[in-house]
């Protein structure tokens, strides 16, 4: 039977591979479909738990929510990188280092 | 009148100042410093002036002085609560006299030094010398106390020896000078013992402590080196003045004194330096009598009398025969000193000042007149002139009157004095026999001056010119005020009549004639009772003589003595003055028929006695027992035993071994310098930042995936914690 801890098991597993993808993937974009899924697996804790433990609808509205600052996240996110290709002709991460001098 | 630091100062100030200003402006602006030190002379003499006149010609008054202290130093604050001296300035009787003889024959034989130097190379540093010199005579005279006399009285010794090496390119000059320098070294040795002896005893080194410390009796019953104490002090000061005044065994230092310029000759013969023995020995004089050592100073003064007078009998160098003359005139005071002759003493100190600075001054004029055109040189030997008289009248006439004065001719200076001190020697002798030698050694002794001092004029003045070429080229005198009339002035102060008050002398009594003689009047012994109850002023105060004591003249023979006894001396002071004047025409008479007459042939007495006239040029030999026995056989190898201990022993040992001990200690020190200081400190300090440079630097990267893991690691174990 399905229970809160498979919800928990699949977003645990979408949260490590987000991770997972944000530190070996040295793509700019690949590193933000990273974030979109750890934003996922937030989505799927935030369902699991008000279906199997408050039973009322708050965890809906916020996974809403997240869903909503996903969309502009990646939009900022794209746009930045659209930019960041434009001085530099990449989007290789490690090109990404005029803060550091 | 009022005495004021303003009316005293001026005295020291002038010669001072005008010592100090042309240290640093003769060498550019000669003429003005020249002038700035005549200056400073006349305000000087000046000053001395008005307070002889006060002194002396206010109301022959006795028993006066102005007396200003200022504490110099204090050592209460060391903790020493009994060491303060005090400085300060003493004006009597003796020293205002003193101050005018001194400013006068210094404020002369500078006018004088102005003819005589100009032209020379160092014109103007010699007038920075007289000027400091003289600032020494003046200070010494001003002295309340024997710790600045001595201070001023080297002083005086440290600028006889510049003026004395004035030439000092010539080698004689330069040895001369550091003769007069050590010889006189000696004395100052014994004289500073005995300023301790007397600090120890009185607490004090004031002439009033003293005095006060004589009436008390503090010197009783003391003892020190096996001598009672007033012995052994009053003969180190006496020593003092045996080696600055030219005394016998200390005299070798003041002939060779000539090699200075003949200006600075005068100044040390007559003013300054020669004349600060005698005084302090008549400052000391109580303590010599307490000491009883009166006999043995009329024995250094009577042999030293008779010694250089029989010396100057050989000499032919003219200014050699005034510098033995000096060392007898000396004698003559020292002797005066020894039979309690005070005033006398004291007078002839001042007669002979002025008759002796005028004897120089004119050899000075002789001599720069005589100028060898072979040589280049001035001539200072006598068997080369005669008959100057005729090229060179008004020196004549100086040197003449100077000669009479000298020997002791009625109406002149020196019979007044010089009479009063054989007289006196003669008394003493009728009382004790001990003083017979003194006195028969200095009536020899006066017979002996007559005649040297004429032989030196007939050679001089009289006969045919012996060098004809040199005569030849003498110019004749011109008469210039800075030649002639410091001359003019001091031959009318050789007369006799302004020291006595009338022209005989005080002894020679001639009924019906009222005897008021000033100088007698004035000077006379301190009388120690006096200063018991003695109160100095502060150094500001001002002294208008309202406290002034009038005494009646204490110089009264009949006072002191019954009328037989004043019969007694006054006979013997007759005797006395008939044979003075009978032994100075008979000096007069053997060199008149010797140089003048030819009569007499001198050179057959010098066969006569050759061996006495070899010890005569060589002076008895004193020079060579200091030069050969004293220095070359005890100072020499004592030196060389000092120089062995130094070298071997001090310089092996104490040096070398101070090397080793510092090498040690280098070593340790190059050891922490480097492992410590180098190593760890410094080498150390770079490392420890190039270690944490790593460890940061790896860190920050740039690499933003490095970043998220550090912030992922961070993360799971802040959780980890909360878990």
């Amino acid at each position: 039977m399905i229970t809160l801890s498979s919800y928990l098991a699949i977003s645990f597993l979408l949260f490590v591979c987000g991770i997972a993808v944000m530190i070996a993937r040295k793509n700019i974009i690949a590193i933000l479909l990273g974030v979109e899924l750890i934003l996922n697996s937030c989505a799927i804790n935030f369902v699991a738990y008000t279906r199997f433990v408050n039973n009322n609808l708050d965890g809906h509205i916020m996974s809403l929510f997240i869903i909503i600052i996903a969309a502009a996240e990646a939009a900022v996110g794209l746009a930045i990188v659209i930019r960041f290709f434009q001085i530099r002709e990449s989007i290789h991460i490690d090109d990404a280092t005029q803060l550091l001098q | 009148m009022e005495y004021t630091l303003g009316s005293i100062l001026p005295i020291l100030l002038g010669p001072f100042l005008a010592f100090v200003v042309n240290i640093f402006i003769v060498k550019k602006w000669t003429k003005l410093g020249v002038f700035l030190s005549c200056f400073g002379m006349f305000v000087s003499l000046f000053y001395s002036f008005r307070i002889f006149k006060d002194f002396v010609f206010g109301k022959y008054s006795t028993g006066y002085y102005v007396h200003k202290v200022f504490p110099w130093f204090d050592l209460k604050a060391a903790g020493v609560s009994n060491f303060a001296v005090d400085m300060g300035i003493y004006l009597d009787n003796m020293s205002a006299v003193m101050l005018f003889m001194v400013a006068g024959c210094a404020f002369l034989i500078h006018i004088f030094s102005t003819y005589y130097m100009a032209g020379d190379a160092r014109y103007g540093r010699f007038f920075v010398y007289l000027s400091l010199f003289t600032t020494g005579m003046l200070g010494l005279v001003l002295s309340d106390n024997l710790l600045s006399v001595f201070i001023f009285w080297e002083l005086m010794g440290f600028c006889s020896y510049s003026l004395i090496g004035f030439y000092y390119e010539k080698e004689g000059a330069g040895n001369a000078s550091m003769k007069a320098f050590m010889t006189t070294r000696i004395g100052d040795v014994f004289f500073l013992v005995g300023i301790l002896a007397i600090w120890t005893t009185v607490g004090s080194v004031r002439f009033v402590d003293i005095y006060a410390a004589i009436a008390d009796g503090s010197f009783n019953g003391l003892y020190a080196v096996g001598l009672p104490l007033a012995t052994f002090a009053a003969l180190s000061v006496f020593m003092g003045t045996i080696g600055k005044s030219a005394q016998f065994p200390l005299q070798v230092w003041l002939p060779d004194a000539m090699w200075g310029p003949t200006p600075c000759s005068a100044l040390i013969h007559a003013a300054t330096m020669v004349a600060a023995g005698v005084y302090l020995s008549l400052r000391m004089y109580p303590l010599m009598e307490l000491g009883g050592i009166t006999t043995f100073i009329a024995y250094i003064g009577a042999i030293t009398a008779f010694g250089a007078a029989t010396i100057a009998l050989v000499q032919t160098d003219i200014k050699a025969v005034l510098a033995y003359s000096t060392i007898s005139q000396l004698g003559y005071m020292v002797l005066g000193i020894g039979v309690g002759a005070y005033n006398a003493a004291f007078m002839h100190l001042i007669t002979h000042a002025v008759f002796k600075a005028c004897l120089f001054l004119a050899a000075g004029s002789v001599i720069h007149s005589l100028h060898d055109h072979h040589t280049h040189g001035h001539v200072q030997e006598m068997p080369r002139m005669g008959g100057l008289r005729k090229k060179m009248p008004l020196t004549f006439i100086a040197m003449l009157c100077c000669t009479f004065a000298i020997a002791g001719f009625p109406l002149f200076s020196g019979f007044v004095s010089k009479d009063r001190i054989l007289g006196d020697a003669l008394v003493m002798a009728t009382q004790s026999k001990a003083y017979w030698i003194p006195a028969f050694l200095g009536f020899t002794a006066a017979l002996l001056t007559a005649f040297y001092m004429f032989r030196m004029m007939f050679l001089t003045f009289f006969g045919e010119p012996r060098d004809k070429d040199l005569y030849d080229h003498t110019h004749v005198e011109k008469l210039s005020w800075n030649r002639n009339l410091p001359l003019l002035i001091l031959t009318v102060f050789t007369l006799g009549g302004w020291y006595s008050g009338h022209f005989f002398g005080g002894w020679v009594k001639i009924p019906g004639v009222e005897h008021k003689e000033w100088f007698a009047t004035l000077i006379e012994k301190p009388r120690v009772e006096n200063f018991k109850a003695y109160k100095s002023l502060p150094f500001g105060s001002v002294d208008t003589g309202a406290d002034r004591v009038f005494e009646e003249s204490q110089f009264n023979p009949d006072k002191y003595f019954t009328e037989k006894e004043a019969h007694h001396v006054h006979l013997v002071h007759a005797i006395g003055a008939w044979a003075s004047i009978a032994i100075a025409l008979a000096g007069w008479f053997i060199a008149f028929m010797m140089y003048s007459r030819g009569a007499w042939n001198p050179g057959r007495w010098v066969n006569a006695f050759s061996g006495w006239y070899r010890a005569l040029q060589n002076k008895y030999y004193f020079d060579d027992l200091y030069v050969k026995g004293i220095l070359q056989k005890g100072l020499l190898p004592f030196n060389n035993l000092l120089s062995r201990f130094d070298m071997g022993v001090f310089d092996r040992y104490a040096v070398d071994g101070w090397e080793a001990v510092n090498r040690f200690f280098y070593r340790i020190a190059k050891w922490v310098d480097d492992v410590i200081v180098d190593s760890v400190g410094v080498d150390g300090t770079g490392a420890s930042v190039r270690f944490f440079n790593v460890i940061l630097r790896t860190f920050q990267n740039g690499k933003i995936q490095f970043y998220f893991i550090i912030f992922l690691v961070v993360m799971v174990g802040y959780i980890w914690k909360l878990v």
